[in-house]
Formats: C-alpha cells, sequence, structure tokens
C-alpha cells in the first residue's frame, strides 16, 4: 500500500511488555507508521535504554514503567498518553508472563501470578485505553495479545491457557460492547515467535511441525499489529488474527 | 440411557440449585454415588434428599470452590464415603451482566476467582486423586455459549468462561498421559432457565418466551437438558472425546 508507511500519523498508542520482544517489534513498527507511543515494562532501566534505541530524538515516545495487574500503574500510562500526545486512539496489551509446569504441580500463587498479569491486566488496560478514547469520541482500536494456546492445548501450561483463552473471549464480547462507539477490539494468536520466552524450545525441533518450516519473528506480529491498529482494518472487530505459520490448521 | 454410571463416584461442585441439583439427581437415576458440593447448607440438603429420592445414595458436603485446602478435604470424604472418585463436574459458577465501564476491579477479582481459580483448583485435585487411586476418570468443565461468542456487557464473565473452555484442552492433553488415561471435556449450555438467570434478569414468564422465540429451536433450557449432556460426557458413550466443546444451546450459537 503506497500510504501504508504513515498509516498511524497523528495517532498515539500505548504499546505494553515494549521494551523487547514482540512489543518492542511493534513498538518501532507504530514508531516507523507515524505514531506517538507509550511503552511500558516493569523494569524502568530497561524501559530507558530501548525509548532510547527506539527513539532517538524521544519526540515520538515515552516509556513508563509499569506493571499491567495494578489498576494504578494503568492510570500512569494512560496519563502519560494524554499528557504527552494529547489523546489515545489505540491500545497493544502485549505483556505477559508464561513459565511451564504440570498442571497438578501448578500452585495457587503461580496460577494467580500468571493470571493477574495476562487476564486481570488485559482487563484493566480495555477498561482504561476504552476510558481515555471515549474522551475523544473518534473510536479507536484495541489488540489483545492471546496466544495459539488459548484455542489449542498446550501440555504444561494450564495457567497460561486459562489467561490467553480468556484474553480470546475478552476481544470479542468488548468488540461486541464498544463496536457502536467505533472502538474496535481484536486478538492475536501467535504461535511460537523467537523471543526470550521461547528460549526453551529448539526452533529444530518444533519447525518441522510448523508448515512455514520456521518460529515467527517479533516483526510478523508486528505486522499484523499495524494492521489491526490502523485504518486498512476499520470493519475488522471481534475478529482473532492467529499468526502461527500454520501450526493450528493441521 | 446408557452411561455406565453406575456405582462411580461422581463430585459436582454448585449443587444447590440448578444445573448442579439437576445433575446431581440425574446422576442418582442412573446409580452414580453423588458427592454434591456448594456453600449453601440447607439448599445442600434439599439437593441430597432430592437425589436420593431419584435413585442412589448422594452426600452433601459444604465447601467453596475458592477454598483451596477444604478441596483435598472434600474428596477425602467423598472417597472415604463412598470409594474412589470417578468424576469432577466443575459447575459452581458466578454471574454478572454489566458494561465495561461500571465493572470494578473488585467485580472482576470475585467472578474470576469462582470460575476461573475455582475449575483450576478443581481439575488440579482430581487429576491427583485419579492419579493416586489408578482411575481412569472423567472431568466435566460447565463453561457456556459465551466461552465460545462474545455478548455485549459481559467482558468479564466471557473472560472467565473463555479461561475455562481453554483450560479444559490443556487438560485434556495432560490427561490423556496419565495412566489410567483422564478426559477432561467442557459443556456450553446457552440460556438455561436457573436462578443464576433469574437471580440476573428476574424470573419473568414474559422473559422465558422471549428468549425462547431467539433461540432457534424455540426452546428454553432447562437444568435437566444439560443433566443428560454432563452425564454422557461422564459415560462411557463418550469414551473417545477428550478436550471437546459440547454446546447444548437449542442453537444460538449457531444462529
Amino acid at each position: 500500500m503506497a500510504t501504508a508507511t504513515a498509516e498511524l500519523k497523528g495517532k498515539t498508542a500505548i504499546v505494553t511488555g515494549g521494551t523487547r520482544g514482540i512489543g518492542r517489534a511493534i513498538a518501532e513498527r507504530f514508531l516507523k507508521a507515524g505514531a506517538n507511543v507509550v511503552i511500558t515494562g516493569r523494569d524502568a532501566k530497561k524501559g530507558m535504554t530501548a525509548a532510547e534505541e527506539l527513539d532517538r530524538t524521544s519526540s515520538h515516545l515515552r516509556c513508563v514503567p509499569a506493571d499491567q495487574a495494578r489498576d494504578a500503574d494503568w492510570s500512569k500510562v494512560v496519563d502519560a498518553a494524554l499528557s504527552g500526545f494529547g489523546r489515545l486512539d489505540i491500545l497493544v496489551a502485549n505483556a505477559g508472563l508464561s513459565y511451564p509446569s504440570p498442571a497438578i504441580d501448578i500452585t495457587l500463587h503461580d496460577f494467580r501470578a500468571i493470571n493477574a498479569a495476562n487476564l486481570k491486566g488485559t482487563f484493566l488496560g480495555l477498561k482504561h485505553a476504552t476510558a481515555a478514547m471515549r474522551r475523544h469520541g473518534e473510536g479507536g482500536s484495541i489488540i489483545l495479545l492471546a496466544s495459539i494456546v488459548g484455542i489449542i492445548g498446550s501440555r504444561n501450561f494450564l495457567h497460561y491457557a486459562a489467561s490467553k483463552g480468556g484474553v480470546r473471549l475478552m476481544a470479542k464480547a468488548a468488540a461486541l460492547e464498544l463496536g457502536p462507539e467505533k472502538i474496535r477490539v481484536n486478538s492475536i494468536h501467535p504461535g511460537l515467535v523467537k523471543t526470550d520466552m521461547t528460549e526453551r524450545f529448539d526452533e529444530k525441533v518444533y519447525a518441522n511441525a510448523i508448515p512455514m518450516g520456521r518460529f515467527a519473528q517479533p516483526s510478523d506480529i508486528a505486522g499484523a499489529a499495524l494492521f489491526l491498529a490502523g485504518p486498512r482494518s476499520q470493519f475488522v472487530t471481534g475478529s482473532q488474527v492467529v499468526v502461527d505459520g500454520g501450526f493450528t490448521i493441521q | 440411557m446408557s452411561a455406565n454410571l453406575k456405582d462411580r463416584t461422581i463430585v459436582v461442585t454448585g449443587a444447590t440449585k440448578g444445573i448442579g441439583r439437576a445433575t446431581a439427581a440425574a446422576l442418582t437415576r442412573e446409580g452414580a454415588r453423588v458427592v454434591a458440593t456448594g456453600r449453601d447448607r440447607a439448599a445442600g440438603e434439599e439437593t441430597r434428599r432430592r437425589a436420593e429420592a431419584a435413585g442412589s445414595a448422594c452426600l452433601f458436603i459444604e465447601h467453596d470452590v475458592r477454598d483451596e485446602n477444604g478441596w483435598e478435604t472434600m474428596f477425602a470424604a467423598a472417597e472415604k464415603q463412598f470409594g474412589p472418585v470417578h468424576g469432577l463436574v466443575n459447575n459452581a459458577g458466578a454471574f454478572f451482566v454489566k458494561p465495561l465501564a461500571d465493572t470494578s476491579e473488585a467485580d472482576f477479582d470475585a467472578i474470576y476467582e469462582t470460575n476461573v481459580e475455582g475449575t483450576f483448583l478443581g481439575i488440579r485435585e482430581a487429576f491427583r486423586w485419579f492419579k493416586r487411586s489408578g482411575t481412569a476418570g472423567a472431568i466435566v468443565n460447565v463453561s457456556s455459549l459465551m466461552g465460545q461468542v462474545g455478548f455485549p456487557n459481559a467482558v468479564a464473565y466471557c473472560a472467565t468462561k473463555g479461561a475455562i473452555t481453554a483450560m479444559t484442552k490443556t487438560a485434556a492433553l495432560e490427561g490423556a498421559q496419565m495412566s489410567p488415561k483422564v478426559r477432561v471435556n467442557s459443556l456450553h449450555p446457552g440460556v438455561i432457565w436457573t436462578p443464576m438467570i433469574t437471580d440476573q434478569f428476574g424470573d419473568d414468564p414474559a422473559l422465558q418466551e422471549a428468549f425462547a422465540a431467539e433461540t432457534p429451536l424455540r426452546m428454553i433450557g432447562r437444568p435437566e437438558y444439560m443433566a443428560d449432556a454432563i452425564l454422557f460426557l461422564l459415560g462411557d458413550d463418550a469414551l473417545l472425546m477428550t478436550g471437546a466443546e459440547l454446546t447444548a444451546d437449542g442453537g444460538r450459537g449457531a444462529d
């Protein structure tokens, strides 16, 4: 598309977990598309480094240390978008936790930690972002990062499956509720992506099971996020965009 | 019925009313021994009376699915009374409809703890006891049509039911690796006329008709229909089914 490079010009986006991996690739892509971006991360120092690397002029990027499971932190993040750039148009709820354990050994503490970050954190983000988008009344795009786990099962990830399956339906319910206000809500379902989170998976072993023969790069997910963020997807809402190289179609 | 549930011990949570109560009675009718659980002792004893009037033995145990330690105590009491547990119906659930903006963090936490953590704790506990007793167990998680498709003003509820739908598949994969094998499936009721619905919308015959009119089969859901579906998933007629989603909604989801 000829205009694709500046398709987010004048828009402001929040990307949680934007200091590394998929979130960072999304922030980078949004900046290139002309957006103002607020990234969050739990580690302030990592956030500063990422922010400097992503936007040397610091004119289009803010970094806010935040834990998305905390309601008060969400207020800070949205305030940063509103005070820094005047409005909010896009939320990418990307931050998330994952670690494996057989179901039988998952402690309630761990189950709760993963769901606080992934499920409740996404709920709080949805709520805060919607309130901010209502201030200008021009609608917006909310993108929830789920996973193919949540559509299919995954051994040793019962806690993670709960959180991502919850996010999948949260997107659909919110899309129905917010459609009349032109706030679109979609979910992205990555398969195996080359990030810190998937270091434990040997690409040589798993790639055989993926029709495309490789893991996704964070940029593959960023491409889907850019499409869902901008005007090219203006009629797309409540959709689950699977980006897994064909893994789940088998 | 040919559910082959005779003399099997089945735990049903949230059995003080609605789908849980109907399931307890359907199970005793098939000769299963039922452990009915819930928070309301008086209502639980009424479930026990009705279930025993329908057939075999039923025991009510007061338990809140959010109480982690209570799960072990409850399973121990069930086994002591009836022998090894063969099945668990994770039925207890909370429900509310509210716009996103009005749904507080406390609202979200409350519905999450009952529906998501309660189901997780049930799966984990059942896995432990099936493993210990060497039982080819079956688990039925009661999700919802709203764990398959969205519904306006139900972000929190849909999130919890989507979580149950997804947990079922992962639990099914792990259960399939256990020896003996454990099956885990989810049931997805549409609008079922129970206190869960009437507490939210009122027990109004006109509303019942309105729900029926917008359902393709032009029927209102009855708890007994859900009990039939749960018994099917628990029993030997469903031996090849695991990780499956069984929708029983009069066709609402297809519409």
